[in-house]
């Protein structure tokens, strides 16, 4: 009976290992890249998608919204490589891409403040880690001195004085990122922007896939965004946010 | 008199014009459609209806052709056919040709059917009609014999034959195709279309076709064959099917034995469509990682020959001709020239835009690409590379094929008043690379989350982690300064916490009746808890010390008591009278709770 019981637990842990190892992300990416390669890009947008979704991760996203492009799903693919420059503001191709996709489909890129240009430098969670630090390395060196029974040195003070300096200027990045995360993506082709919130309600216009607005609220299965010429009310699901899962 | 002489002619020169005949101008397009001759489509219009070859095996294919004499668009030829159940029907090749037969232009028009016997038998396919120019034209009864061994045919059987280059293909990629009809030299009428080859998702070049009749062996015999010989390029990815048809000309068919004199009327032409067997092409699409600059579609192997500029001594603003040949050995029959760069010190014009010049020989195709270049300052060295790549189908990659800087000297010269505008927009643009899309990314990259950290919630946990440790230091630090400054505190602390300790090992001492451990638990506490009112070492202190702290309260006699028991209990020689010691007990927890009131 114990024998039995244990090579019971020995299948189910084996089973459990290899749902688990056919589900990591890298396997997913994997997967995801032959697809790609042999042209299936349905399979592989799948496949980069569920690794998204496990592992958010620049390559990933990249090569997703190149499977997008490839599907001829302009707004999922510009979502994913905004996404992936969210992640890694140095994805030269990310950013490529971008450009070749919005000079294909005459689409401008979201209109930026100088908060928000600012938060575009360094990844967006880099910036809740950088003023963190900073902060409290000021507190340390203000504290610990006197704490620890040490006369105060200069380079206590520089090193709180250049912690007060980065953390003060690192508010402005925090405020972009902040006011970033509420920007989106048209995702489907001639979305109407409606008036009000009704499915009866009168087109103010239609959107193309891929361009950029800002979400000012929600309301049932609705989302009131302003985009660069307009605003209304489009429907939940043909509008994504770059800071939410894909 | 003179003058008058001249009257008549200037009143005759000075007249208005009268109003000649003139043959109005026949429009010479017109002339050219009238002097056509006509297409016959009055006369009656008729089917004719046959097996290619009647006589067939089970399962050996058989070509039901139906002939009309009228053009094809007007006919109206049903999709299915209402054929015996044990023949499959597949269509085949259709088409038309109006040749000359006299003086007027007669349509024939041709539609074939792929047929196969699953059983020996002799089958008939049923009288049909067709519309025919808004009329019913009736196809009449074909007759199949189907048998498990059929006779050889008395004349070869005319068979078009289709042969592939290659059949493994990407898109885009030219291959060579023939199409070969063994024997058939004479069988070819002048006038009459070329070899067609149908499919869908391919691109014949008719450009590139050439025709020519040569000697093949067939069945051990050698026999003239016609050749038909053109570039296909694939234009879609999948699994394609491709065949040939050709209509043949005048030809005698079947023997014919002739025994004294006789005349035979010419019979009418059977202009016979003939079809090849379908041809299978695996086309892939081209793959879309790796594509190089200036890849403009070429597919193949290229060779670059070294370009050849007009002359190296050049003058600012004077333009100059690059020639660059371009050798492919596949059948290119068009190869369109890369886009040329964008250079601040250039403006280059591509004189083939459409495409280079391309000259085919035996061995290879040659493409030139030939651009106008215009210096714009004498600080020139060589001319600009030119990106171009292609891709090679045999290593499945592309290839780069850049065309190679020319060593120039410039002379300073005036720069045209259009040029200098381009100076500075090529300066503008200097910098702004055209856009591409990226390959692949190789590896995941950075991970992350895309929700921002700030709205996570266990981020402000985690600043609570380095405040509440900041709080704790300040607070320990407050402390630890507020003992230096109060250490008579830190002894009361101290001596009460230790007075504390003592207790518990006093009521044991009590409960097991020991009087001597009783009496120096006791004279432990009383020390313990008058020790920081001198201050002084705890067992430095002697029962009028704790008499002193108690004041006149009446406990001494209880103090001196107990300090007497353990007193004779570590000097004395003889034992110590303890009796009625450990009924002193309340007493001394009164003494006790006394002195830790004053600490």
């Amino acid at each position: 009976m114990k024998f039995a019981l244990l090579l019971l637990g020995l299948w189910a842990l084996d089973i459990g290992h290899r749902s688990l190892h056919a589900a990591s992300p890298a396997d997913l990416f994997r997967d995801g890249t032959t697809a790609y390669r042999s042209s299936d890009y349905s399979t592989a947008i799948k496949a980069f998608r569920q690794s998204a979704n496990l592992q958010p991760a620049s390559g990933t996203l990249q090569d997703l919204g190149l499977a997008e492009w490839h599907r001829g799903h302009a707004g999922a693919a510009i979502l994913s490589w905004e996404q992936s420059l969210w992640l890694e503001p140095f994805n030269t191709a990310a950013r490529g891409n971008l450009r070749y996709a919005r000079k294909v489909a005459q689409l401008e890129g979201p209109e930026l403040t100088w908060y928000e240009v600012v938060s575009t430098w360094l990844p967006a969670n880099w910036w809740a880690w950088i003023a963190g630090i900073s902060f409290w390395s000021t507190v340390a060196m203000v504290m610990l001195p006197g704490i620890l029974r040490q006369p105060k040195a200069a380079w206590h003070q520089a090193v709180a004085a250049l912690g007060l300096t980065v953390f003060l200027l690192s508010i402005p990045a925090h405020v972009g990122v902040h006011t970033r995360a509420r920007i989106g993506f048209v995702q489907q082709k001639d979305t109407p922007l409606r008036l009000t919130p009704t499915g009866e309600a009168q087109f103010v216009t239609r959107l193309a896939a891929g361009e950029p607005a800002r979400l000012e609220r929600q309301r049932g299965n609705y989302v009131l965004i302003r985009t660069s010429r307009s605003a209304g009310w489009v429907e939940r699901d043909q509008f994504a946010l770059i800071c939410l899962r894909p | 008199m003179f003058p008058w002489s001249f009257l008549p002619g200037v009143l005759i020169l000075t007249a208005p014009a009268q109003p000649t005949s003139v043959p109005p101008q026949q429009d010479p397009l017109m002339s050219l459609m009238l002097s056509q001759p006509k297409v016959e489509i009055t006369t009656n219009v008729t089917a004719v209806a046959s097996f290619d070859p009647p006589v067939v095996s089970p399962g050996e294919q058989t070509i039901y052709r139906v002939t009309f004499n009228a053009l094809e668009e007007t006919i109206d030829w049903p999709k299915k056919l209402n054929a015996p159940s044990e023949l499959q029907t597949e269509p085949g090749a259709h088409g038309q040709i109006i040749p000359m037969l006299g003086a007027v232009q007669v349509p024939y028009t041709s539609f074939n059917t792929r047929v196969r016997a699953s059983t020996t038998g002799d089958f008939t396919m049923p009288e049909f009609k067709v519309q025919a120019y808004g009329s019913e034209v009736t196809v009449p009864a074909a007759e199949l014999k189907v048998i498990s061994t059929p006779p050889s045919p008395p004349s070869p059987i005319l068979h078009l034959a289709i042969e592939f280059a290659e059949t493994n293909l990407f898109v885009g990629q030219p291959t060579r195709v023939r199409a070969i009809l063994p024997g058939s030299a004479g069988v070819f009428s002048q006038g009459l279309p070329p070899v067609q080859f149908t499919g869908q998702g391919v691109l014949v070049d008719q450009a590139a076709s050439s025709q020519m009749v040569t000697v093949t062996s067939h069945d051990g015999m050698n026999m003239p064959s016609y050749t038909f010989q053109t570039v296909l390029t694939p234009i879609e990815a999948g699994n394609l099917s491709v065949f040939a048809q050709c209509f043949t000309g005048n030809r005698f068919t079947g023997s014919l034995v002739i025994t004294g004199p006789a005349m035979i009327p010419a019979p009418p032409p059977p202009f016979t469509l003939l079809e090849s067997a379908p041809v299978s092409l695996t086309v892939r699409p081209l793959p879309k990682e790796g594509v190089l600059p200036g890849f403009t579609g070429g597919i193949g192997i290229f060779r670059l020959e070294p370009p050849k500029l007009g002359t190296n001594e050049l003058v600012v603003g004077e333009p100059v001709k690059l020639a660059v040949a371009v050798r492919c050995d596949a059948n290119v029959a068009r190869l369109v020239s890369p886009n040329p760069p964008r250079a601040r010190e250039w403006q280059i014009l591509d004189s083939t835009p459409g495409g280079g010049i391309t000259q085919s020989t035996p061995t290879d195709t040659v493409s030139t690409f030939q651009y106008t270049l215009v210096p714009l300052t004498d600080e020139i060295r060589e001319t600009p590379a030119i990106p171009f790549s292609y891709f090679d189908p045999v290593r499945g990659n592309y290839v780069d094929l850049t065309i190679p800087p020319v060593p120039v000297t410039v002379h300073a010269g005036e720069i045209p008043a259009d040029f200098s505008t381009l100076v500075k927009t090529n300066g503008a643009f200097r910098d702004e690379d055209e856009p591409v899309l990226s390959g692949l990314a190789a590896s995941s990259g950075w991970t992350g989350t895309l929700l921002p950290l700030q709205t996570s919630p266990w981020f402000p946990v985690v600043q609570v982690i380095p405040a509440g440790a900041f709080l704790g230091l300040w607070i320990w630090d407050r402390r630890r300064r507020y003992f230096e400054q109060h250490p008579d505190v830190l002894l009361r602390r101290r001596a009460r916490r230790a007075l504390h300790r003592e207790w518990p090992a006093l009521r044991r001492a009590a409960r097991d009746k020991d009087a001597p451990r009783f009496a120096g638990a006791a004279v432990s506490a009383m020390r313990v808890a008058c020790a920081p009112h001198y201050p002084a070492e705890p067992r430095a202190l002697v029962g009028s010390d704790i008499v002193q702290v108690l004041g006149s309260n009446g406990q001494s006699e209880v103090v001196r008591r107990f300090f007497t028991v353990s007193d004779a209990a570590h000097f004395a020689a003889t034992r110590t009278d303890t009796s009625g010691l450990l009924t002193l007990q309340p007493e001394l927890e009164k003494v006790l709770q006394q002195l830790e009131s004053r600490l």
